[in-house]
C-alpha cells in the first residue's frame, strides 16, 4: 500500500516545508499548510480501502498499518475537522506572529492523529500518541502565556498517560512477544486473572488522560482556552475523541471478555456521569469564553463516555454519535470564539456585548451549536442524547440518567450564557467599530452547522458508518433495528420519526412569524437597545445596562455547597508536597564537592562504627 | 396528498381547543385568585378581550431578528407539545403526531420554545429580561429533576417510553397510575408548580420586580402570540398529566373535569404563597419532590 506512505511523506514532508517558506513568502506559506493538509485527506478517501493492512518492518520490529470501519469513522473526524479547521486557520492566522510553528504543530497533530487511527500494533500507536502529545503541548505554550501553570499541568498528567500505555505494551509484549493489537486481544484471553485487570487499566488511564475524563481532567480547561482557538476546535473536537477511540477498542476487544468486566463498564460509565455533572457546573461559573467551552468539552466528552462505557449497541451508537457531534459543535464554537477574539480582543462575557448586528454568520453559526450542544430538537445533539437516554433506561441505569438529565438541563444555562453574553444584551458603543470575520474563517462554521442541521433529521448519514464500525468491533447489525435514515428506535420499540418533526417544526415557526411581522411590517422600525421599557424611564445614552456580571448567580448559590470542593486542589496539595521532597533534596544534594566529601567521610565513619552490626 | 390536509386540519382543530380551554382556564384563574383575594375580579373571558386586543395592534417597533422570532419559537413549543400528547384517548380522529415522538422527545421540545423565547428577551437588550431567563432557566434545572425521575420511573416500570403506551397499560390494567404509582405522581403534581410558575415559583416573571421579565418588551402582536402559546401550551401540559397519570380521557368533557382538577393545585397552592427567591425555589425542587422520585424509582425497581 504506497498510499499510506504517500500521505504521511506529504503531511511530513509538508510541515517542515510550510514551517521554512514562512522566511520567504506568507502567501506561498498559507498554500502549502492548506495542501500538506487538504492533499493527504482528499488521498486517503480516495485511495485507501478497507481491509488493506501496509506491514513493514523497522528496526527488526515488524508494524501494520490499515483501516476498518471503526478507525475509518475516526479518521472521518480527524480529517473533515482538521480540513475545516485548516481553512478557518489561514484566516485565523493572519497577521500573527510565528506561523510558522502554529502550522507545524497543526500539521503534526492531523498527522498522528490519523496514524493513531490506522496503527494496528502498539509501537506505531504510542509513537503517534507521543507526537499528538508533543504537538498539542506545543500549541498550548504558543501564546507564552502561563506554561507554568497550564503547560507543565498538560504535560504531567498526558506523561502519566502515556507511561501507563508504555507499561501496558511493555506487560503485552512480555507475554505475547508481538505488537500487533490483534495479537494482544488474541493472547488477552489465556492471561491470568490479574493481569486481564491490569492491562485494560493501565490503557484506560492514558486514554481517561486524553478524554479528559474526572480526576484526570483538571489539564482540560487551562490547555484548551489557552491554545490559539483555531487550533482549540481540533483539540477539543478531534484529538479529545482520540481517548475515545482507544478506550472503546479495549472496552470491546478486552474487557468484554472479561467476568468482571461489568464493574470496569459502570465504574466508567459513573466516572463519564459525574464527569458530565462537575464540568457543567464549572462551565456555568465562567465568565471567559473559553474557560466556559473548556470545561463544557469536559462535560460533553463525560456523555460520550458514559455512552461508550454502557457498551450496549445502542449506548454505543449514542456515544460514537455525539462523538461525532461534539467534533461538529465544538468544533464551530471554538471557531466562533476565536473569530470573536480576533474581531474585538478579547472573549469575556463581562466586556463584550450585543454583536449579533455586528457578526450575524457568526452568530448564525454559534446559535446552531448551541442548539445542537443543548441536544434540543430539530439539530443533531438531539439525536445522540435521545439514544443516550434510553440506552441508560433501557439498560437499567436508573440513577445514571438522572445524573445525566441534571447535567444537560444546567447545560441550558452556559448554553444561554454564551449566546447572551457574546450577541445579545445591550449594544455598546465600544463595538460599534466591530466586523464580520473574514470569509475564510466564516465559511467552515457555516458548513458545519449545515452539517449539524442536516444530521438532526437524517442522522442515518452518519449512524450508518457508526453501524459498519460496530460491526466491525463485533455488534451486531442495528440497521431497522435502532436506527433508520430518519427514525431512531430504542430497544423497546419506541420511536421518533424525526422527518414529520422537522416539517412541523418549520411549518409553525414560520406560520407565527409571518402572523407576527408580515402585516404593516414596513410600518415597524427598529430602535436601539437603549430604547426599552424601564418603569417609564428613558436610559440616557451612557447609562449602563449591561447585565452580564453575575449573571447566573442564582443558580451557582443553590449548588454552592456541591462546588466547594475541587480535584485541582487536591491535586496542588499533592504537587506542594512533592515540592516540598524536592526542596529537602535540593538541600542535600548542594552542588559543593567538599559537602559531598563531608558525605562520603561520614558514611565511611557510619560503616566502620557499625560494621559489627551491619555485617 | 389528502391525508397530508386531513392531518393539518386535525392540528388546526386540536390548536383551536387548545386556544379557547386554556384561554377559559387563564381566565377562570385569574376569578379564583382574585375571589380569594376577596376582589371582584375580571370576567371569565376576559383573557379573550385581551388576547383580540393585542391581536389588532399595530407593532411600531422592533429589537431586531431574534426578537421577531421570539413569540413564533415560543409557538413551537407549545403547538408541538400539543401534537405529541394524544389529546382524547382511544380516538382516532386526530393523531396528530401522537406516535412520532416519545417521552424524551417531548421533554426536550418543551424546552425548545422557552430557550427561543429567551434569546428574543436577550436581544431586547432589556436587564429585566435576561435576569427573568436566568432565573427561568435555574429554576427549571430545579423542577425538572423530580419531574424526570417521576417519567424515568413510569418508563421502567412499564417498559415503554411512548405516552400512548402508558395510556395502554392504564386502559389494560383498568387502575390510574396515579393509584398505581403513587410516588410518581407526587413527584410530579411537585414538579408542576414549577412548570406552571404560579406562586411561590413566580420569580421568573415577577410582575413587582422584574417588570414581567422575559416578556417584558413585548407588546401587540408579540404578546398576543406569547399569551395564546402560554394557555396552548397550559392546556398540552396538563392533557400530558391527565394521559400519563389519570388514564386519559374518552371525550371532551371528562378531559375538561380532569384538566381543570389538575390545574386547580398549583392555581390554589399559588394563591395563598408568598415568592420564592431562586435558589430557595430550586432547593425546594430538590428537596421533598427528588425524594418521592426517589421513591418513585424504588417502587419501580421492585414491581418492575
Amino acid at each position: 500500500m504506497e498510499t499510506y506512505s504517500i500521505i504521511f511523506a506529504i503531511f511530513l514532508g509538508g510541515a517542515v516545508l510550510t514551517y521554512f517558506a514562512g522566511k520567504l513568502n506568507s502567501i506561498l506559506q498559507d498554500i502549502l499548510f492548506l495542501g500538506s493538509v487538504l492533499v493527504p485527506t482528499y488521498l486517503f478517501f480516495s485511495g485507501v480501502s478497507f481491509g488493506s493492512a501496509m506491514p513493514f518492518s523497522l528496526e527488526g520490529i515488524s508494524l501494520l498499518w490499515g483501516i476498518d470501519h471503526y478507525s475509518w469513522l475516526f479518521a472521518l473526524i480527524v480529517l473533515g475537522l482538521g480540513s475545516l479547521a485548516a481553512v478557518y486557520a489561514i484566516g485565523y492566522m493572519k497577521g500573527k506572529e510565528r506561523k510558522g510553528y502554529f502550522y507545524f504543530n497543526f500539521i503534526l497533530s492531523v498527522m498522528s492523529m490519523l496514524g493513531i487511527v490506522v496503527s494496528q500494533d502498539l509501537i506505531s500507536f504510542f509513537i503517534f500518541w507521543e507526537i499528538m502529545t508533543w504537538s498539542s503541548y506545543l500549541m498550548v505554550i504558543y501564546n507564552g502565556k502561563d506554561i507554568q501553570r497550564v503547560g507543565i499541568k498538560y504535560f504531567v498528567f498526558s506523561a502519566i498517560g502515556a507511561y501507563a500505555m508504555l507499561m501496558g505494551i511493555v506487560i503485552v509484549h512480555s507475554i505475547t512477544h508481538t505488537f500487533f493489537i490483534e495479537d494482544m486481544i488474541q493472547a488477552y484471553g489465556h492471561m491470568s486473572l490479574q493481569l486481564q485487570i491490569w492491562i485494560p487499566i493501565l490503557f484506560l488511564i492514558a486514554f481517561a488522560v486524553k478524554a479528559a475524563m474526572m480526576p484526570l481532567h483538571v489539564w482540560a480547561p487551562g490547555a484548551y482556552s489557552n491554545a490559539p482557538m483555531a487550533y482549540t476546535s481540533l483539540f477539543s473536537g478531534a484529538l479529545s475523541k482520540m481517548g475515545v477511540y482507544g478506550m472503546v477498542l479495549i472496552l470491546v476487544t478486552l474487557v468484554s471478555r472479561l467476568p468482571q468486566g461489568i464493574w470496569f463498564r459502570e465504574v466508567l460509565a459513573w466516572l463519564g456521569g459525574i464527569t458530565a455533572a462537575v464540568g457543567t457546573l464549572w462551565a456555568i461559573k465562567q465568565d471567559d469564553a473559553k474557560k466556559l467551552l473548556a470545561y463544557s468539552s469536559v462535560a460533553q466528552l463525560g456523555y460520550i463516555i458514559t455512552g461508550v462505557a454502557i457498551g450496549t449497541e445502542l449506548g454505543m451508537l449514542a456515544g460514537l454519535f455525539l462523538a461525532v457531534m461534539h467534533a461538529l459543535f465544538k468544533g464551530t464554537l471554538f471557531m466562533a470564539v476565536g473569530a470573536i477574539e480576533k474581531q474585538t480582543g478579547t472573549t469575556n462575557f463581562t466586556e463584550i456585548t450585543g454583536l449579533i448586528r455586528k457578526m450575524p454568520w457568526t452568530f448564525l453559526a454559534s446559535l446552531m451549536s448551541i442548539i445542537a450542544l443543548a441536544g434540543i430538537p430539530p439539530l443533531g445533539g438531539f439525536v445522540g442524547k435521545w439514544m443516550l437516554y434510553e440506552s441508560l433506561i433501557t439498560s437499567d441505569h436508573y440513577l445514571l440518567v438522572i445524573l445525566i438529565f441534571f447535567a444537560s438541563t444546567a447545560g441550558f444555562l452556559y448554553c444561554y450564557k454564551f449566546l447572551f453574553g457574546f450577541f445579545l444584551g445591550q449594544e455598546e458603543k465600544e463595538w460599534e467599530h466591530v466586523k464580520e470575520a473574514p470569509a475564510t474563517m466564516v465559511v467552515p462554521m457555516i458548513l458545519m452547522s449545515v452539517f449539524m442541521f442536516v444530521l438532526g433529521t437524517f442522522p442515518g448519514i452518519i449512524l450508518k458508518p457508526i453501524n459498519n464500525g460496530l460491526m466491525d468491533l463485533g455488534f451486531v447489525d442495528s440497521y431497522k433495528h435502532l436506527w433508520e435514515t430518519s427514525v431512531i428506535f430504542n430497544n423497546w420499540g419506541d420511536h421518533v420519526i424525526l422527518q414529520p418533526i422537522l416539517y412541523s417544526i418549520i411549518a409553525i415557526f414560520l406560520f407565527f412569524l409571518i402572523l407576527v411581522v408580515w402585516k404593516g411590517y414596513k410600518g415597524t422600525r427598529y430602535v436601539t437597545t437603549k430604547d426599552i421599557s424601564t418603569s417609564g424611564e428613558v436610559p440616557k445614552e451612557d447609562e449602563n445596562l449591561t447585565f452580564s456580571v453575575g449573571f447566573t448567580q442564582p443558580f451557582l448559590r443553590a449548588v454552592a455547597p456541591v462546588m466547594r470542593r475541587q480535584i485541582d486542589k487536591y491535586y496542588t496539595e499533592f504537587a506542594k508536597g512533592l515540592e516540598g521532597l524536592f526542596e529537602f533534596m535540593r538541600r542535600i544534594y548542594t552542588g559543593n564537592a567538599q559537602t559531598y566529601a563531608l558525605y562520603v567521610v561520614v558514611f565511611v565513619v557510619i560503616v566502620l562504627l557499625f560494621k559489627d552490626v551491619l555485617f | 396528498m389528502e391525508e397530508v390536509l386531513y392531518n393539518i386540519l386535525g392540528a388546526v382543530v386540536t390548536f383551536i381547543v387548545a386556544f379557547v380551554v386554556g384561554m377559559t382556564y387563564g381566565g377562570l384563574t385569574r376569578k379564583i385568585t382574585a375571589r380569594v383575594q376577596n376582589r371582584k375580579g375580571p370576567p371569565f373571558y376576559q383573557n379573550f378581550i385581551d388576547a383580540f386586543k393585542l391581536a389588532s395592534k399595530k407593532t411600531a417597533i422592533h429589537h431586531g431578528v431574534m426578537h421577531l422570532m421570539g413569540p413564533a419559537f415560543l409557538m413551537v413549543t407549545s403547538v408541538m407539545t400539543l401534537l405529541i400528547v394524544p389529546v382524547l384517548a382511544g380516538n382516532n380522529w386526530f393523531p396528530n403526531l401522537n406516535f412520532h415522538g416519545d417521552l424524551i422527545f417531548l421533554l426536550y421540545i418543551m424546552t425548545f420554545g422557552p430557550l427561543g423565547m429567551a434569546l428574543g428577551a436577550g436581544q431586547t437588550g432589556n436587564p429585566n429580561s435576561a435576569i427573568g431567563v436566568t432565573r427561568g432557566l435555574s429554576q427549571m434545572v430545579g423542577f425538572e429533576i423530580p419531574w424526570v425521575m417521576s417519567l424515568v420511573a413510569l418508563m421502567i416500570q412499564y417498559h415503554t417510553t411512548s405516552i400512548t403506551g402508558l395510556m395502554e397499560v392504564q386502559a389494560q390494567s383498568g387502575t390510574w397510575l396515579m393509584l398505581s404509582s403513587p410516588f410518581a405522581f407526587i413527584a410530579a403534581v411537585m414538579a408542576m408548580f414549577g412548570m406552571f410558575r404560579y406562586s411561590p415559583f413566580d420569580i421568573v416573571g415577577a410582575p413587582t420586580e422584574l417588570a414581567s421579565g422575559p416578556v417584558s418588551e413585548n407588546g401587540g402582536k408579540f404578546l398576543f402570540v406569547m399569551m395564546s402559546a402560554g394557555s396552548v401550551f397550559t392546556f398540552a401540559k396538563l392533557t400530558l398529566y391527565v394521559d400519563l397519570f389519570m388514564g386519559g380521557a374518552s371525550n371532551l368533557v371528562v378531559l375538561l373535569i380532569k384538566t381543570f382538577l389538575l390545574y386547580m393545585i398549583p392555581v390554589l397552592y399559588g394563591v395563598t404563597s408568598p415568592r420564592y427567591r431562586t435558589e430557595q425555589a430550586v432547593r425546594w425542587f430538590w428537596g421533598w419532590p427528588t425524594f418521592f422520585g426517589f421513591l418513585a424509582i424504588i417502587q419501580a425497581v421492585i414491581l418492575k
